[in-house]
């Protein structure tokens, strides 16, 4: 596949914020429906990185191309959607029209056949809970809502920033399987950001490890495990070794005198 | 709504007007000062006239100058929480609005603008401003950030994140700047309307009254501006049990 037809495409990106370099010289290339995740300590800029790409964030230097334009026209476009890391319900709004929410917004830009939201609360377990409000909710189910509002806006890169970190060891098991099912069927590109080894081993076609302060790609792996994933992958021997591997990476990424 | 949340506040109100009354008859009061709540509630419905067109009168200026505060500290505080620059430029402005003794300037204003309802309007609304502009400025800034990126992230406009995000979460802030402003408004008013040189509403009443020493009628206005406040009070909480109810504040666990 050649670079022009990248979905995300990153060269020299550094971010420095008054005197502390966040991110230093980041070149990476994320492929459609590619599902790349960015692993590393905190304060390795990730969410910065994440930023950077939804044109939320300039970068100092370097450049940044989202589907062949710039990171400004791609958010104009609502060709990226983003899910943070605390879901951003709208407290007064029922499930169903905090799905809507994105759609509902500079509607100009929306796609012609809209996402059937009614089915994709379905698969994540949230039939019938359409009326509810989200302070009815358990903070998995806010979460599978922000997935499904990402999701209904059919973009063709989703950004998430550590979406499950304020769950549960159990929820966020459950999770990271269901976002597997809707992304498998969704064909999207996803950078995830993650200090979850096993998340990103579940999850990703490639994995890059950041160093921290400022953040550089250390190294980056391919997960080689087959698609569909399956939640029976995570009691495999390969399973294993992709964890064990980046575990591996990341204490390298996180040694002192690191580049 | 269950029985104990209509007669709890019945019999507290019972309670206030009994100990009044007892207190009044066994304590000597002299009666140029103040009267039982039977005497006045006697007198306002065999003796007086005038009353309901006043209180009717009263309750309107003070409706309208709380609907015309809240619409310019509303602008005030989407301008102020939308820039630093001119919360700096106006937070003063606002502030010795809201801690100047208005009873001291409300003839001077009386003077300037002529008698009528204009003085009363002005009076009652600009003290209430600085309230509703505070207010909303608090409530449109403090929207959720995780939700404000997610709005930025799809390029939204700053009028659709105005309407969809930051109005609806400053809403609980509006109302709390309303119940402070009820009781604000309907004293500037009922004071304003005493100096403005007409015979209109609660205030004129109670000015003459006052001149005249004569305790009924002046207790009267001032029981009329009590259900005045009342009933606006009343109307705010229903308002907030509607409006509000995905609030933190509206909800209750079973009990």
């Amino acid at each position: 596949m050649s670079d022009a037809d990248a979905a995300i495409r990153l060269i020299g990106v550094s971010k420095r914020f008054d005197s502390v370099d966040a991110l230093g010289d980041i070149s990476l290339t994320v492929h459609p429906g590619e599902f790349f995740t960015l692993l590393g300590p905190s304060g390795s800029g990730k969410t910065t990185l994440l930023r950077i790409i939804a044109g939320l964030e300039l970068p100092t230097t370097g450049e940044v191309i989202v589907e062949r334009g710039t990171a400004a026209q791609a958010r104009r476009a609502k060709l990226l959607a983003w899910v943070p890391q605390s879901p951003g319900l709208l407290p007064w709004r029922t499930v169903a029209a905090n799905v809507q929410l994105l759609t509902q917004v500079n509607r100009s830009a929306n796609r012609p056949d809209p996402v059937d939201t009614a089915a994709l609360l379905q698969r994540v377990g949230l039939a019938g809970f359409e009326k509810a409000l989200p302070h009815q909710l358990s903070g998995g189910m806010q979460q599978r809502v922000a997935l499904v509002r990402a999701f209904a806006l059919g973009a063709p890169i989703l950004l998430m920033d550590e979406p499950f970190a304020a769950l549960d060891e159990i929820t966020r098991f459950e999770m990271r399987h269901l976002l597997v099912d809707l992304w498998q069927s969704s064909g999207a590109a996803v950078v995830f950001v993650t200090h979850s080894l096993d998340e990103a081993a579940y999850l990703s076609d490639r994995v890059a490890v950041l160093t921290s302060r400022p953040g550089r790609i250390s190294s980056v792996h391919d997960i080689t495990s087959p698609r569909p994933r399956v939640p029976a992958l995570e009691d495999t021997p390969e399973f294993f070794a992709a964890v064990t591997s980046l575990r591996d990476s990341l204490r390298v990424a996180m040694a002192p005198g690191q580049p | 709504m269950k029985a104990r949340s209509v007669l709890a506040p019945v019999i507290g109100v019972a309670v206030f007007f009994g100990l009044w009354e007892v207190l009044v008859r066994v304590g000597h009061v002299p009666k140029y000062a103040l009267r039982p709540p039977s005497q006045i509630l006697r007198y306002l419905f065999n003796d007086s006239t005038g009353f309901p067109k006043a209180t009717l009168q009263t309750g309107t200026d003070a409706l309208e100058a709380l609907l015309i505060a809240l619409a310019i500290g509303l602008a005030f505080g989407s301008l102020m929480a939308a820039s630093r620059w001119f919360e700096e430029a106006a937070q003063p402005v606002l502030i010795l609005i809201q801690v100047t003794p208005w009873v001291a300037y409300s003839a001077s204003v009386v003077l300037w603008i002529g008698g009528g309802s204009k003085p009363v309007l002005f009076v009652a609304t600009l003290v209430c401003v600085p309230i509703f502009a505070f207010a909303s400025m608090t409530g449109l800034r403090s929207a959720d950030p995780a939700s404000v990126e997610l709005l930025r992230a799809v390029n939204a406009s700053p009028w659709e994140t105005m309407w969809r995000l930051r109005l609806p979460n400053a809403l609980p802030y509006l109302f709390t700047a309303a119940r402070f402003a009820v009781g604000l408004s309907l004293a500037a008013v009922y004071f304003t309307e005493g100096g403005a040189l007409t015979n209109r509403g609660l205030g004129a009443i109670g000015a003459k009254a006052n001149a005249a020493t004569a305790a009924l009628p002046l207790w009267s206005t001032v029981l009329c501006s009590a259900l005045l406040g009342a009933i606006a009070l009343t109307t705010i909480g229903v308002l907030e049990r509607v409006l509000l109810h995905w609030h933190a504040s509206q909800r209750r666990a079973a009990r």
